[in-house]
């Protein structure tokens, strides 16, 4: 039920971006904009500010919107944006309804009620649901419209188009990846090599346990984490991870993924996590790493804050441990994570579709403009071109150097088979509570096939 | 107070060494609460989950009072909880009267289907209640929470209030029925009386079950001057879930209203408890 | 008097309103569960008639047998922790003879109060298998027992279902104990001259008074246990894996996670049926004569 900024990116699916990054990367403090988005989108936002400053002024109109609001990493960029609103169209009012952390039972309740708020957040599954039974307006042409498409980072345009070619949301946040952390104190202190291959993994795993020292924290009671430390095995072995059992073209039988199950089971063996880790939350995991009782700690690149906060320069990331060491070399720049279509997403019910979406595309942009100027992430949807008021720490700096080059895999919120998202949340769980890795192919082969 | 059970009692020293051991782990968790709400959370995870904080942090509820509607949400919670509690307990004690005590056909089968509600977990029926709801245009207003509260509960204290009934001599009603009150005057003066504990201790259980319900008000309620305590709760754990100490607190604020409450009813329970058995005795 | 007791009029006044309400409320609702149980439906669009195919998938899913052999676990516990703390306390707090009564009254009930959402919280520090109280105690008794009570698959389960015993003891207790306060003393007088110890009193006399009483605790614990869900909900999200669904998590699950409404619907059904069965099973089993003093 408790979940930490990390997990509140849950319901938004993320896009990446080599420009913004290379931009920021290169840029000392506040005295440049990224090259690639200065012209455009300035150009767009007056553009869409025109129009409803001359239609509406007049009249005052309501608009419910559900979204997420929880903690610092969602309500200062929500503030933020619904100010700029403010400014820029005075005649709209938002009335929020924070969103649940429910599994989409009171949005899809709304849907099934007819209650649907006229702005509500939507991740691929909503997507997917609703716009079968009509409950989620097709955006296409208010993207081009109110120059959301044109101000979409081109590498990030998977989060604003689904499968079928169609917009359905407008996304703020860019496509995101797993990061693993580690302290590099305790790494030298016990004299461990950071590791490169699974075996060396085990042999760190080994040596810290045997010191007292938890290997590998998580926050393994969101299920999540859970899929996204397979996905990091599977993706050494297989590029693309588990998005292709997602998609059924593969098994988790096959090979590349038995493996990968298999030498996480021996890890989890070796004693790879804390007692109790499948029943921590975020708070309670990153106390661990934080104050130095765990070696390594997994989460979102947007961890990197929080880190470098609670431990200075004497945190870093690595690349994953490979099959050994030509596996390492040749996987070393593909991540786990990524992200899908999502967004702020439009009732096709309400009385002011058009005014609810040119709000939403609004809110979107504003949302990823105060997470890239002041959250120290350049990992957002849109171009932005105003200056970077928090610099971004050095972790973010030596990521933002291979983003280039950098593939991805997939989240598991960015899953599309639901039933299998399910399965493989699940059964991941499992095999971090020491379940067999034949009992974990089973669990998923399982809904695979169906 | 009979002599041999006096001596009895005193020879019992170990049960009753037992039964207060179990008292204080019952109670432990209300402490539990009010020490975490005064906490930090390094304390709270790490260094002392389970004793007395260290140094008291009563700003804590300052952070929970300013960021939490608490008097809307108590209030809200008043008025459904006790809109509640009256509705069931009004219906469920006619409705159990003519199952006990009245003769009719299908009394057994109207009996059993009541109960049937009694294991219906509400998410079961969620999806179909909601869209109900809103076809009687009772969405959104505290009705939409008061009406299927008391229809929950009618489960529960029709059950109670059948065993009660059922235990109730039927010489009672063959006299009143000779002195020729009506069954409506023998109900309101004769049978209700009896059931009193019965009526204290349904106050209770009820009230308690629409105080800290959760799931429908999540799925029917999203106004927020219509949000009851454990509605403003989550919300609250959202905000909060980088201080622990001040969701502590919110928990505190929420639950107090109930354990005093219950202190204070347990002696309206008592005595009825006792009028009970001196009438049946 | 069988007029009196018989008048139609009366019973109608009686019993209509509760009936229409929970009619209305409950009962409806239910039926269309059971209607939607027999299509393959997302909740939202337009489903498809499979008549009984939810239910011959359900009785092939392996986690719709975990989910009722968890039922079955915590129905069990509960009921025998929460019916037999519950007496012997009843019993105890009736014959005691120390000014504290009523504070021992109002400790064992204390639970009951507190919210759901607390009370786990408040065990989830307890079980936490780094700092936990439990984990605590068994080193301050020097023993090296030391456990992951929620993150064991094989455990979770139990640990869960003993939060629930513990929380809920008290409503047993006070049902209980009023049926206890209600049985005329000189019953139990009439054994303590025969010359029978209290315990045994108790168990002669009063228990089989209080029939009626445990059967409708047994109703209530059994079936509270078979339906659970609230408790794993916040301590362990059904895992670790899927160790701790219940039916009413498997409905969840299918339902809101993968939006198999017409699914989750059967399995619902399904649940309502067993603790109707179970319902049954008790009343037939526990004598149902009435108690006259």
């Amino acid at each position: 039920m408790i979940r930490k900024t990390g997990a509140i990116l849950l319901i938004a699916l993320l896009a990446f971006t080599a420009a913004a990054c290379g931009g920021s990367g290169s840029t000392n403090g506040s005295n440049a904009s990224p090259s690639a988005g200065s012209a455009s989108p300035s150009g767009s936002e007056s553009s869409a500010a025109a129009s409803p400053s001359a239609s509406a002024s007049a009249e005052k109109v309501k608009l419910r919107i559900y979204a997420q609001y929880a903690d610092e990493d969602t309500k200062l960029p929500y503030d933020y944006a619904v100010a700029e609103l403010k400014k820029e169209m005075p005649n709209v009012e938002l009335e929020l309804d924070i969103q649940a952390q429910d599994d989409g039972q009171k949005l899809k309740t709304y849907a099934a009620t007819g209650n649907l708020p006229d702005i509500y957040q939507a991740g691929l599954d909503i997507i997917n649901t609703f716009k079968q039974s009509g409950n989620i307006q097709q955006l296409d042409e208010y993207a081009d419209k109110f120059g959301f498409k044109d101000a979409m980072q081109p590498s990030a345009m998977n989060t604003l188009v689904t499968d079928d070619g169609h917009i359905y949301a407008f996304p703020y946040a860019g496509n995101e990846m797993i990061l693993l952390y580690y302290n590099k104190e305790l790494f030298e202190k016990f004299g461990v090599k950071v590791p490169t291959t699974f075996d060396e993994w085990k042999t760190a795993v080994e040596t810290f346990k045997k010191n007292g020292i938890i290997p590998l924290s998580m926050f393994a009671k969101e299920k999540w984490p859970d899929v996204a430390l397979y996905d990091v095995f599977a993706s050494r072995l297989d590029p693309a991870g588990i998005t292709k059992l997602d998609k059924g073209q593969a098994k988790a039988s096959d090979p590349a993924y038995k493996t990968a199950a298999e030498k996480l089971a021996e890890l989890v063996k070796a004693g790879l996590l804390a007692k109790g880790a499948t029943n921590m939350n975020y708070d309670q995991a990153a106390a661990l790493f934080y104050e130095g009782k765990a070696a390594m700690f997994l989460n979102g690149q947007w961890e990197i804050e929080a880190s470098t906060k609670a431990l200075g320069d004497k945190v870093a990331w690595m690349f994953y441990p490979g099959m050994d060491a030509a596996g390492y070399e040749s996987s070393k720049l593909v991540f786990s994570g990524g992200g899908g279509p999502g967004g702020y997403a439009v009732n096709p019910k309400s009385e002011h579709v058009e005014l609810a979406a040119q709000v939403a595309a609004f809110m979107s942009r504003k949302y990823a403009e105060f997470k890239y100027t002041e959250r120290g992430t350049p990992i957002v949807a849109t171009k932005v071109d105003k200056p970077i008021v928090k610099q971004y720490p050095p972790m973010m700096q030596e990521l933002a150097k291979v983003i280039p080059d950098m593939k991805s895999t997939a989240f598991a919120w960015g899953l599309s088979n639901p039933k299998f998202k399910a399965a493989i949340e699940d059964a991941s769980q499992s095999l971090l509570a020491g379940t067999s890795a034949e009992q974990f192919v089973k669990e998923v082969d399982k809904a695979i096939g169906q | 107070m009979h002599t041999w059970m006096i001596r009895l009692r005193r020879q019992a020293p170990l049960s009753q060494l037992l039964m207060w051991i179990y008292a204080v782990l019952s109670v432990y968790p209300l402490l539990w609460m009010v020490f975490y709400s005064l906490k930090d959370n390094n304390e709270i995870f790490v260094t002392n989950p389970f004793g007395p904080p260290l140094s008291p942090r009563f700003e804590n509820y300052s952070t929970a009072w300013h960021s939490f509607q608490v008097p809307v949400y108590f209030l809200n919670s008043v008025l459904v909880s006790a809109a509640t509690v009256a509705g069931a307990i009004v219906l469920s004690v006619m409705f159990a009267y003519a199952a006990a005590r009245m003769r009719w056909r299908f009394r057994e089968t109207a009996r059993m289907y009541m109960v049937v509600g009694l294991f219906i977990p509400v998410q079961v029926i969620l999806l179909p209640l909601a869209v109900l709801m809103r076809d009687i245009h009772l969405a959104n207003s505290l009705l939409s929470l008061i009406v299927p509260y008391i229809a929950f509960n009618l489960s529960f204290a029709t059950l109670v209030f059948y065993g009660f009934f059922r235990t109730i001599p039927f010489e009672l009603e063959e006299s009143a029925c000779m002195d020729g009150a009506s069954i409506y005057r023998t109900f309101w003066s004769i049978m209700l009386p009896i059931v009193r504990p019965a009526i204290a201790t349904m106050i209770i259980f009820v009230f308690l079950s629409a105080w800290n319900e959760f799931p429908l008000a999540l799925i029917l309620i999203s106004k927020e001057e219509l949000k009851t305590l454990p509605l403003g709760l989550l919300f609250f754990q959202g905000q909060f879930t980088t201080d622990w100490g001040a969701m502590g607190a919110v928990m505190t604020m929420a639950s107090l209203p109930t354990v005093l409450l219950y202190v204070f009813f347990s002696e309206k329970v008592e005595s009825a408890l006792t009028v009970g058995s001196a009438v049946k005795g | 008097m069988n007029k009196f007791l018989g008048n139609r009029a009366a019973v109608a006044v009686f019993i209509l309103p509760a009936l229409l309400l929970y009619s209305v409320i409950v009962f409806w609702p239910l039926l269309q569960t059971l209607y939607r149980s027999l299509f393959q439906w997302d909740g939202l669009n337009p489903g498809t008639f499979l008549f009984l195919d939810n239910y011959k998938e359900l009785f092939q899913d392996e986690l719709f047998r975990t989910s009722v052999y968890n039922g079955l676990i915590f129905a069990v516990i509960i009921a025998v922790f929460q019916i037999g703390v519950g007496t012997l306390l009843a019993f105890g707090v009736a014959d005691a003879y120390v000014k504290g009564r009523k504070w021992l009254r109002i400790s064992f009930f204390i639970p009951v109060v507190l919210s759901v959402t607390v009370v786990c919280q408040l065990w989830m520090a307890v079980y936490n298998g780094e700092y936990g109280l439990l984990n605590r105690l068994f080193q301050a008794f020097g023993m090296s027992y030391r456990q992951d009570w929620l993150s064991d698959p094989d455990k979770a389960i139990y640990a869960i279902a003993m939060v629930n015993a513990w929380h809920f003891m008290g409503y047993h207790f006070a049902l209980l104990f009023a049926a206890v306060k209600s049985i005329p003393e000189h019953f139990l007088e009439a054994a303590r001259i025969d010359g029978a110890s209290k315990w045994k009193a108790h168990w002669l006399i009063t228990v089989p008074l209080l029939r009626e009483t445990y059967r409708f605790c047994l109703v209530l614990a059994v079936t509270g246990g078979l339906s659970a869900f609230a408790q794993m909900f916040i301590m362990t999200g059904g895992g670790p894996g899927t160790s701790t669904y219940t039916l009413t998590y498997l409905m969840y699950r299918s339902a809101f996670r993968i939006n198999e409404f017409g699914y989750g619907s059967a399995s619902a059904v399904v649940l309502v049926i067993e603790c109707l069965i179970v319902t049954l099973l008790i009343n037939r089993l526990v004598a149902r004569d009435r108690i006259v003093y």
